[in-house]
C-alpha cells in the first residue's frame, strides 16, 4: 500500500479541525458523534464500546502527539478514517505521557474482502512516524490541506 | 444444542482472529496489555467445546483463515460452492454439525 492510497479512506465530513475534548473519553465521544450525525452508523454506543474495550487492552496513543484509536465493528461496512485535531492538546494516557494533538480513528467491518484494515493501520503509523509529516499535519486547517499533506508523503 | 456448539465455535474463531490481529497491531508499535484476558477467555471457551470438534476446528484453522463459515443462499461463504439443498435443509435442523463438501469447512446457516 502507498501513502496516497490512504486518501481513499478519509472523508471530508469526518474532519474535525478543532476538537473541543480535553480527555480521551470526550475525544472518542466527539469523533464517534460525527459518524452518527452523518448516518454512517445507526447508534454510537456499539462503536464507542468497541473503542473503549480496545483502549482497555492498551492505549492507542502511540506518542509524539498522535493517537490512532482503531478496531473492527459490525456497525460499519467499509474501512474509514476520521481525523481530528486538538490545538490545545488532550490527555490521552499516551505511551509517552505527552498530550495528543492528532487523532486518526480507523474503523473497519469485521470482515472485508479486500482486507485493507491492517495495511491501512500500518501505513498510517509509518507515515506519522515522519517528523516533518507530523509537523505539516499539525498545521492543517482544512480538509484539502490534510489531503494535500498526505498526498505529498 | 448443536446451534449452541456452533455459536461457541464462531465465538472461538472471532477470538482467535482478534488475538492474531492484536499480534499484528502490536508489531506496528501499539501497546497491548490485555492479551492475557483474551487468552483466558479462549481457554474458558475451549473447555466448553467437545474434543473431536475442537480438533476439526484446529485442523481446519491451519489450512484456512476461517474454519467455520456461514451458508447464505445455499452457498458456502468459504469456497463459494453451492451447498446441496438437502444439506441446507438438514443443516437448519438442530441435529448435527455439517461440513462443506467442497472445502471441508464447518458450516452454519444464517437465519
Amino acid at each position: 500500500m502507498e501513502a496516497k492510497d490512504l486518501l481513499n479512506y478519509f472523508n471530508e465530513k469526518l474532519f474535525i479541525s478543532d476538537l473541543k475534548a480535553t480527555t480521551k473519553e470526550e475525544a472518542l465521544i466527539e469523533i464517534v458523534t460525527e459518524f452518527e450525525k452523518l448516518h454512517l452508523i445507526k447508534t454510537k454506543d456499539i462503536l464507542l464500546e468497541m473503542l473503549r474495550q480496545r483502549e482497555a487492552l492498551g492505549t492507542t496513543g502511540i506518542g509524539k502527539g498522535i493517537a490512532i484509536p482503531h478496531g473492527r465493528t459490525t456497525v460499519v461496512k467499509d474501512v474509514m478514517i476520521a481525523f481530528a485535531k486538538s490545538n490545545a492538546g488532550l490527555d490521552y494516557s499516551s505511551m509517552d505521557d505527552q498530550p495528543v494533538h492528532l487523532i486518526f480513528m480507523v474503523i473497519a467491518p469485521p470482515v472485508e474482502e479486500s482486507n485493507k484494515y491492517l495495511p491501512v493501520l500500518g501505513k498510517l503509523v509509518e507515515v506519522l512516524n515522519n517528523h516533518s509529516t507530523r509537523e505539516k499535519i499539525m498545521a492543517v486547517k482544512t480538509y484539502d490541506e490534510l489531503i494535500k499533506c498526505m498526498s505529498e508523503v | 444444542m448443536v446451534k449452541k456448539v456452533l455459536e461457541q465455535l464462531v465465538a472461538l474463531q472471532d477470538l482467535d482472529m482478534m488475538i492474531s490481529e492484536l499480534e499484528e497491531v502490536e508489531k506496528l508499535g501499539f501497546e497491548i496489555n490485555g492479551r492475557q484476558n483474551l487468552e483466558e477467555a479462549r481457554t474458558e471457551l475451549v473447555n466448553k467445546i467437545s474434543r473431536p470438534l475442537l480438533y476439526s476446528y484446529e485442523k481446519l484453522k491451519k489450512r484456512y483463515k476461517r474454519a467455520i463459515v456461514p451458508v447464505q443462499n445455499n452457498v458456502c461463504l468459504g469456497c463459494f460452492q453451492r451447498v446441496p439443498t438437502s444439506l441446507s435443509v438438514r443443516g437448519r435442523d438442530d441435529t448435527a454439525v455439517y461440513t462443506c463438501e467442497g472445502c471441508g469447512r464447518i458450516l452454519y446457516w444464517l437465519e
